[in-house]
């Protein structure tokens, strides 16, 4: 290993060191916190921290109350299901916000409880949760000019496509929402055209206007843009809120609390302390079962640890107690693929072979082991992110994540580290590796071996 | 030394499902308990005037059967408790429980309402599908692997199937035993537990074969039985390593962690070991007698046995 090899290695393990520090600012070039980065349209603003789970730091609790006193005369849903179809939109609306495992229930027959981890942007968690975000579009009233009236039955944003936020106008400043109808409304929206061309239609939000453009020409698509004179910010918060469809009911937020964790503060410490007792012992051990190699694989595990704490900084992860399972499950298979490389690397040396042919032949042969045994792990840990949801997707992320950098640290890391190590004299006595100073004795040892082996 | 792990597969197989059967019929017998976030229940609550420990009140509920409540704090000097749905006698009881252990504290009667599930079955559902999707590419994986060897390749990645059913079933027969005679609950912490369990089974089992692929590639023509001996025998001091660093951390988790991550720990702890006794001790016997079995229905002679 030689060349560009370490001092990559040593690249990387100075940023994740950085990205570990905690609470620190980092205002070039943009002065925000954190992490940002312009490409093209798109604005990446990241700040730097731990997200933490509401089992491990607690968060904020809302409840909200179904205003069904606001519901038009004559709905007859009843409450459980009006309960139920509002929890799941706001599960959807919270998961695209990117809040990791909410808790979400009903609570009692016309309120809901919601308990979001941390404590930011409660705000706008606030609005996310109760905005009803009805989308309607109405069209001229020639009975009462000037008016608009409803469609029968009315065109709501019920059947849409994904929509998303793209710029438009005079320096591509204006943010605009494109939607796009699907079956059977994209019909209607064209036919809509042909009976109002030239003429104004208004879109209606929760019952506001919110623009009323004119229509130039006969649509050959369900496709549209709304322009409202948004902000970025707002233009995007809508699209996320008609893309996880409308709340039944308007929903008022009627209590909002602080709450601690729900593992209790004093078991999320024990366990704290408990695995870093773990950590600690597993240390102890490999140095003490593999002497030098092992002294480089807890060097190689530091690595892997404040590598992987530093992508779960940056992504940001929020880490559950189920997250944390997945990453400790990671540290054991990164704790595997070094005892899978050092016991190679003993069966060698026992063989016979110099201290450098035996690290090089280690590696060759214990890697296809570690290449498979991981690629299943990532694998499974994929599905499971992808059709996953809550406590499982976030397993399934601290997990796939981890493997990924375990075996990076693994194959590369521990390899450069004994490579280096075999290269320093007083290094080089096989004692310090776990096997004979003769190598005569061990070969009978070993035996039998297969015929050819 | 060279132990007979392929010889004496029948009383491993035996020994597992010694093991596994009585955990299956507890499963059948409906033993294994959702806890609250699959169920929904009752949430108490209570304002104190001064705030006792989440641990304190959770030793009152347990004291009352409540040993599924789950206890946070909140602002404003309150303390949540999530439990099974509750009778109004039994809130009143709880209410006396927590009087007696508090005199004074309590501000007022607690307030209690019914939530619903936090998780639904779709949780479980979901896990489960993916579980059986990631099984089916592992087996391909594991083919793919294996590939040289024609079709048998894929009685490979089935037999590590069949492990990851072994350590899977051992865990969930387990907590049906449990719930079943203790009332112990199953949540969202175990459905991960579980996941993981069934992460380390595969992983074990694939290094336990990735050694026999090896030897198979280094002696063409030695029979299959000699060659896994051989293998398991080899890898077996790393098996043993490697699950006991797991089990380390684990063991600290278990004996010294919180309340609420016991049964976590216990469940990752049963299923690490299952894990590792099933890859030395059943997958490759598996394979070892699906080609038996080939043979015999083949009219071929039984394979020699190992070299001792």
């Amino acid at each position: 290993m030689t060349g560009i090899g370490p001092w990559l290695v040593a690249l990387i393990a100075v940023v994740a060191f950085w990205v570990d520090v905690p609470h620190h600012r980092f205002d070039f070039p943009f002065g925000c916190p954190g992490v940002c980065l312009r490409l093209g349209d798109r604005y990446y603003q990241q700040e730097i921290k731990t997200h933490l789970g509401l089992d491990l730091q607690g968060g904020t609790q809302l409840i909200l109350r179904l205003r069904t006193e606001d519901l038009p005369p004559g709905s007859n849903t009843p409450l459980d299901t009006l309960n139920t179809q509002a929890r799941k939109v706001i599960d959807n609306r919270i998961n695209s916000l990117g809040v990791s495992e909410p808790v979400i229930q009903a609570f009692g027959p016309d309120k809901i409880l919601i308990e979001l981890p941390g404590v930011a942007d409660i705000e706008q968690a606030q609005t996310i949760a109760t905005r009803q975000a009805f989308l309607e579009f109405k069209v001229p009233d020639d009975a009462n000019p000037g008016q608009f009236r409803s469609l029968e039955p009315p065109l709501t944003g019920a059947h849409l496509k994904p929509t998303f936020v793209t710029f438009q106008g005079q320096a591509q400043a204006n943010p605009v929402i494109n939607f796009e109808f699907t079956s059977p409304d994209d019909q209607r929206w064209i036919d809509l055209s042909k009976q109002y061309t030239r003429k104004q239609v208004e879109i209606l939000l929760d019952g506001k206007r919110i623009s009323a453009p004119e229509i130039r020409e006969v649509f050959n698509s369900g496709k549209g843009v709304i322009e409202g004179g948004f902000t970025t910010q707002s233009a995007k918060e809508l699209s996320l809120l008609l893309n996880s469809g409308a709340l039944p009911v308007p929903l008022e937020v009627i209590q909002s609390t602080r709450v601690e964790p729900t593992l209790g503060a004093d078991s999320v410490q024990k366990s704290l302390v408990a695995g870093a007792v773990g950590l600690l012992l597993v240390a102890a051990f490999m140095i003490g079962y593999y002497r030098l190699p092992g002294v480089l694989a807890v060097i190689a595990l530091l690595y892997y640890t404040g590598l992987t704490y530093a992508v779960f900084r940056l992504i940001p992860v929020t880490l559950t107690l189920a997250g944390i399972a997945g990453f400790i499950l990671s540290i054991g298979m990164a704790v595997d693929a070094n005892v899978l490389t050092f016991e190679r690397l003993k069966e060698e040396l026992r063989s016979g072979k110099s201290l450098r042919n035996a690290v090089e032949e280690g590696r060759r042969r214990a890697f296809p082991s570690i290449a498979y045994s991981n690629a299943a792990t990532i694998l499974s840990a994929g599905i499971l992110f992808y059709f996953g949801t809550g406590t499982v997707k976030g397993f399934a992320l601290t997990l796939g994540l981890g493997v990924g950098v375990s075996f990076f640290t693994a194959v590369i890391v521990t390899q450069m580290l004994l490579h280096g190590a075999i290269e320093i004299p007083a290094l080089r006595k096989r004692g310090l590796y776990g096997v004979e100073e003769t190598s005569l004795e061990v070969r009978r040892a070993t035996r039998p071996r297969p015929v050819g082996a | 030394m060279l132990f007979r792990i392929v010889e004496r597969k029948w009383w491993y197989f035996l020994a597992s499902g010694i093991l596994i059967v009585p955990g299956v019929i507890f499963l059948l017998l409906g033993g294994l308990k959702p806890g609250i976030e699959f169920l929904g229940g009752t949430l108490l609550d209570v304002r104190f005037t001064t705030v006792p420990t989440t641990t304190a009140v959770h030793e009152v509920m347990s004291s009352i059967g409540h040993d599924e409540a789950v206890v946070q704090g909140a602002e404003g000097d309150r303390i949540l408790i999530r439990t099974r749905d509750m009778k109004p006698d039994e809130i009143a009881k709880a209410q006396r429980a927590l009087e007696a252990r508090f005199p004074g504290q309590l501000r007022e009667a607690p307030a209690s309402s019914a939530v619903s599930p936090s998780f639904s079955g779709e949780l479980v559902g979901n896990a489960v599908r993916s579980i059986v999707f990631a099984s089916i590419l592992i087996v391909l994986l594991i083919a793919f692997a294996f590939r040289q060897f024609g079709w048998a390749a894929f009685r490979y990645g089935i037999a590590a199937i069949v492990a990851l059913l072994h350590d899977a079933f051992l865990v969930l027969g387990l907590f049906a035993i449990l719930g079943y005679f203790l009332n112990v609950e199953v949540d969202t912490l175990f459905v991960t537990a579980v996941l993981t369990i069934i992460g380390f089974s595969v992983h074990d089992t694939i290094v336990v074969f990735d050694r026999i692929r090896e030897n198979l590639k280094l002696n063409p023509g030695e029979a299959l039985n000699p060659v896994i001996n051989f293998s398991v025998m080899q890898t077996l001091v790393r098996s043993i390593i490697t699950s006991f660093t797991v089990l380390l951390t684990l063991l600290a988790l278990f004996l010294f962690g919180g309340y609420s991550i016991r049964n976590f720990a216990l469940a990752l702890l049963v299923g690490i070991v299952s894990g590792t006794y099933s890859s030395i001790f059943n997958a490759a016997q598996v394979v070892s007698l699906w080609q038996e079995i080939e043979d015999r229905l083949r009219g071929r002679p039984r394979a020699a046995p190992a070299p001792a």
